[in-house]
C-alpha cells in the first residue's frame, strides 16, 4: 500500500486525527447545547399560552439586548456547525465522497461559515447598536 | 476494525435509533432552515406575539414548525441517549428505564409544544 493509499484508507491518520477528533468533540458539545436550548425555547414560547400575549412580549423585550442577540447568533452558529457536520456524517454513511472525506469536511464548513456570515450581517445592527 | 462505524454507532445504540437519527436529521435540517430564515433573517427585530400569529396564520409555517418540533425532539433525545450510552450506562436494566424516561419526556414535550402553539391557531 502506497503512502497516499494509506492516507485515504486510514481516516484517523496524521493531521486529520486532530481535526477529526475536534470535529467530533464540537459535534457532541453543540448537540448537547442545542438539546438544552430546545427545552428553554419550548418554555419561552409556551409563555404565550401560559401567561398570555403580554408575558411573551415582556420576555421578547427582555431578550432585546446586544449580548443576548449575540448569544442568539452563537446558537445559529451551533445549529449550522451541527447541521453541516451532520451532512458530512450522513454522506459518509451513504458512502459518498469517502475518498475525499477531508475535502467534504472543509466544503461543509465553508457552507456553514457562509450561512453564518449572512445571519451575522443581519444581526450585526442589533448587536452593535 | 475496532473503531469502525459498526461498533461506534450501530450495534450499541441499536439499528432503529441509528436510522431514526438520520431520518430526523434530514427533516430537521430542512425545517430548521425555514424556521431560522423566517425568525432570524426575514423577521429579525420584529419578534412579538402578534408577529408570530401572523406568520403561523398561513398554515405552511405552522406545519413546518410542527414537523420541526416532532423531529427535533426525537433527534435531541436520541442524541442525548447516544452520548449517555457512550458514557457507559450499559446495564440492560438501567438502559430500559432510561429509554422509557426518554420516550415519556419526548412525548410530553411534543404535546406541550403543540399545546403552546395552539394559542395562535384557535
Amino acid at each position: 500500500m502506497s503512502a497516499k493509499e494509506r492516507e485515504t484508507a486510514n481516516v484517523g491518520a496524521g493531521l486529520w486525527k486532530g481535526i477529526g477528533m475536534w470535529a467530533w468533540v464540537l459535534f457532541r458539545i453543540s448537540g448537547l447545547v442545542l438539546v438544552l436550548y430546545l427545552f428553554v425555547h419550548l418554555w419561552v414560547i409556551s409563555q404565550g399560552r401560559v401567561g398570555g400575549p403580554e408575558s411573551l412580549d415582556d420576555l421578547f423585550e427582555f431578550f432585546d439586548k446586544p449580548l443576548l442577540v449575540f448569544l442568539d447568533l452563537m446558537l445559529v452558529a451551533a445549529v449550522l456547525y451541527h447541521a453541516l457536520n451532520g451532512v458530512r456524517i450522513v454522506l459518509m454513511d451513504l458512502g459518498i465522497g469517502i475518498k475525499h472525506h477531508k475535502a467534504v469536511f472543509w466544503v461543509c464548513m465553508l457552507v456553514a461559515a457562509l450561512a453564518l456570515s449572512a445571519f451575522a450581517l443581519k444581526a450585526s445592527s442589533f448587536i452593535l447598536g | 476494525m475496532a473503531f469502525g462505524t459498526e461498533t461506534l454507532d450501530r450495534s450499541r445504540g441499536g439499528m432503529w435509533p441509528w436510522l431514526g437519527q438520520r431520518v430526523t436529521a434530514v427533516l430537521v435540517i430542512v425545517t430548521i432552515m425555514v424556521h431560522l430564515v423566517l425568525t432570524h433573517y426575514i423577521a429579525i427585530g420584529e419578534l412579538s406575539f402578534d408577529n408570530i400569529g401572523a406568520r403561523l396564520a398561513g398554515g405552511a409555517v405552522l406545519v413546518n414548525d410542527i414537523v420541526l418540533l416532532v423531529a427535533v425532539v426525537y433527534h435531541a433525545l436520541n442524541g442525548l441517549r447516544m452520548v449517555v450510552l457512550d458514557w457507559g450506562l450499559a446495564s440492560s436494566g438501567g438502559r430500559r428505564v432510561f429509554d422509557v424516561v426518554l420516550w415519556l419526556v419526548g412525548i410530553l414535550s411534543i404535546v406541550y409544544g403543540i399545546w403552546a402553539l395552539w394559542v395562535w391557531v384557535s
